[in-house]
């Protein structure tokens, strides 16, 4: 069949199989293309992007002080060399990728050079997101030391932000480094609330159970603000900053609901895995972390990346604690009155940069859940 | 071959488990040598796999005594604390092999028949790999070693169960109705390294509804109706002239097809 056969059969199965699906196409198509000209020709024509351009270091790091931007670099080279290292674990780094990394790093340079602004940093933080990449695709040693790593980086993340103090992360980074530690946090200690939850310890069972039940059922920002206003008080002899409360109110929150995905998962093991453990002499604790939990975090994946992707979208509630993430940011800089009119540029971008990094996640995610199901059928 | 005293590794005295209202066993008294071969026979729902479970704790009994090989397996109530002194002692030196085979999905065969030595008899990972290749062989599956239990068949699946049992160098190995969840073409591969087992003398309890393998293989076979064991015989003696009339009544409706 020729290429233009193939493309009228495409159309025809694809888009007019029936008078149905004709109709409807021929509704959905000339709005689709009517809006996406509407939105080009504002894009190109009408908007004024130099907004994004002279604002976008408080974008993207709010208040953190100007001379001390390298720290940030260093922190972001980090985490996208953690991003390789989780890449390399589900997509081997190939020929493809290769190429894909030196266009990247090309186009970043080109960027770079255009707008000035953004330097040779930037493609420092893609090239070490490929270098790891590819490191990890052919180290077994890495792979399987990921969940080590990722803690390991977020530690050092940690505490290379924090000579700026933490009072001063803000915009996207403060989104990110919240996620990166809600999300690493919530994990293991929503495990442990699952397990707790189950055990043969009424007094913990009913410690757990209750934890969980009352933060599924209060709103996030009153956790959050609850955390941040009470912590002072019952610890005044540890003035934490606000930040640091605010992630403290996101873990505790959101390791309840990974509880509960998790206890989905541990409760879908059929009972003969633990009866065979059991009957292989296994302890209690080998049974739990080798036969079990592996198998309940393959069922919970799903429900734990919704997960946090909800903290990543929710970050912006920190607001109420003083906080300037990302969409406050954007916020801030039409509360100038200098870009009055800017509203537009501004949220399209905002729009945008949170639709990649979610999008980044969630892809990511599919290709770990493709990954796990493998030889795990039954 | 059969019941010297001293030489009992499974004494089960009296046994009597309830779910809940409903009685289980009733008064159960059994014996089994070392080196012997028992297949256990009864309608479903008789409790037979619920006898067979019990001695290697997966249930619990509610009064009686059950030893294997010495030490007195915990009633219901002395369990209600949590784990119990001893009892991992035990399962570790009793093999058992399930009806689902229960091999954990996430590992290889290789690494299910490896995570018993390594975890619980500290071997390490060279020696118990080396041994598992060995087992794996023994049960025709050496070449199957880096698969997921997924990509096997049935019959295959259980032969990796049996490997991992072994692996654990066990005294006495339970079967709970090994053939039952098989298709019909792989029910004899699997039969095949049950009787080479029998043959070097390990000692094994083995529910089963295959007559033929029961006959050809056991010392002893034992009939359980309702709760009770009604019938002890040889194989011959029971098959050829079963003394109860439910035994005869169960053989006539099991043999006839």
């Amino acid at each position: 069949m020729t290429t233009f056969a193939k493309s009228l059969r495409w159309l025809h199965v694809n888009l007019f199989a029936k008078p149905f699906d004709t109709g409807l196409t021929l509704i959905v198509l000339p709005l689709l293309a009517w809006v996406l000209w509407g939105f080009l020709d504002w894009a190109i024509m009408l908007a004024d992007w130099s907004v994004v351009l002279s604002s976008i270091k408080v974008l993207m790091t709010g208040l953190f002080p100007v001379e001390k931007l390298w720290l940030v670099w260093i922190a972001l080279c980090l985490i996208a060399g953690l991003t390789g290292l989780a890449s390399s674990t589900t997509m081997p780094f190939g020929r493809n990728a290769l190429l894909a990394a030196l266009a990247l790093v090309a186009l970043s340079l080109i960027a770079a050079a255009w707008f000035d602004t953004i330097s040779a940093q930037t493609a420092l933080v893609v090239a070490s997101f490929f270098a790891v990449w590819a490191a990890g695709s052919r180290s077994e040693t890495l792979r399987a030391n990921l969940t080590g790593i990722a803690f390991g980086v977020l530690i050092t993340v940690l505490l290379v932000l924090s000579p700026a103090g933490p009072s001063t992360w803000g915009g996207l980074l403060l989104s990110i480094v919240l996620t990166l530690t809600a999300a690493l946090l919530t994990i293991p200690l929503g495990v442990l609330l699952a397990f707790g939850r189950q055990s043969r310890i009424a007094s913990l069972r009913a410690l757990c159970t209750g934890y969980i039940e009352v933060m599924r059922s209060v709103p996030l920002i009153l956790v959050v603000y609850c955390i941040w206003v009470a912590f002072p008080l019952v610890a005044p002899q540890f003035p934490l900053p606000d930040v640091v409360r605010g992630l403290i109110g996101f873990t505790l929150f959101y390791s309840a609901y990974a509880a509960e995905f998790i206890r989905s998962g541990l409760q879908s093991v059929a009972k003969g895995q633990t009866e065979a453990a059991e009957s292989l002499g296994l302890s209690d604790m080998d049974t739990k972390r080798i036969v079990i939990l592996p198998q309940a975090l393959r069922v919970a994946v799903p429900g734990l990346v919704g997960n946090i992707l909800d903290i990543f979208n929710y970050a912006p509630l920190v607001f109420i604690i003083g906080l300037t993430d990302f969409l406050r940011a954007g916020q801030m800089i039409l509360a100038n009155p200098e870009n009055s009119g800017r509203t537009y540029e501004i949220y399209v971008f905002l729009f945008l940069v949170y639709f990649a990094v979610g999008s980044v996640i969630t892809f990511q995610a599919r290709r770990l859940e493709r990954k796990l199901a493998q030889g795990a059928r039954k | 071959m059969t019941e010297s005293q001293g030489q009992a590794i499974v004494r089960i005295k009296d046994l009597n488990k309830f779910y809940g209202s409903f009685h289980v066993l009733k008064d159960v008294d059994l014996e089994v040598a070392r080196g012997e071969v028992l297949v256990v026979v009864g309608a479903s729902g008789s409790g037979k796999s619920t006898l067979i479970r019990c001695v290697n704790g997966l249930e619990e009994y509610q009064s009686g005594n059950l030893e294997v090989d010495g030490f007195r397996m915990p009633r219901a109530e002395e369990r209600e604390f949590g784990e119990v002194k001893g009892l991992r002692d035990i399962r570790r030196g009793v093999g058992m092999v399930f009806q689902q085979f229960n091999l954990f999905p996430h590992l290889s065969v290789l690494h299910n028949v490896t995570l018993g030595p390594i975890r619980v008899r500290g071997k390490s990972r060279d020696e118990a790999e080396a041994q598992a290749m060995q087992l794996l062989d023994r049960v025709g599956l050496r070449d199957q070693a880096l698969k997921y239990p997924g990509a096997l068949s049935g019959g295959q699946q259980q032969r990796v169960a049996i490997a991992r049992s072994l692996a654990m160098e066990p005294h006495l190995m339970l079967f709970d109705e090994p053939t039952s969840a098989l298709d019909p073409e792989m029910v004899g591969e699997v039969l095949d390294v049950m009787r080479e087992l029998a043959r070097e003398g390990m000692t094994m309890m083995i529910v089963t509804h295959e007559m033929g393998f029961a006959r050809e293989v056991s010392d002893r076979v034992i009939y359980v109706d309702q709760g009770r064991i009604t019938e002890t015989s040889k194989p011959d003696a029971f098959f050829d002239n079963p003394q109860n009339e439910r035994t005869r009544a169960f053989l006539s409706r099991v043999l006839k097809h």
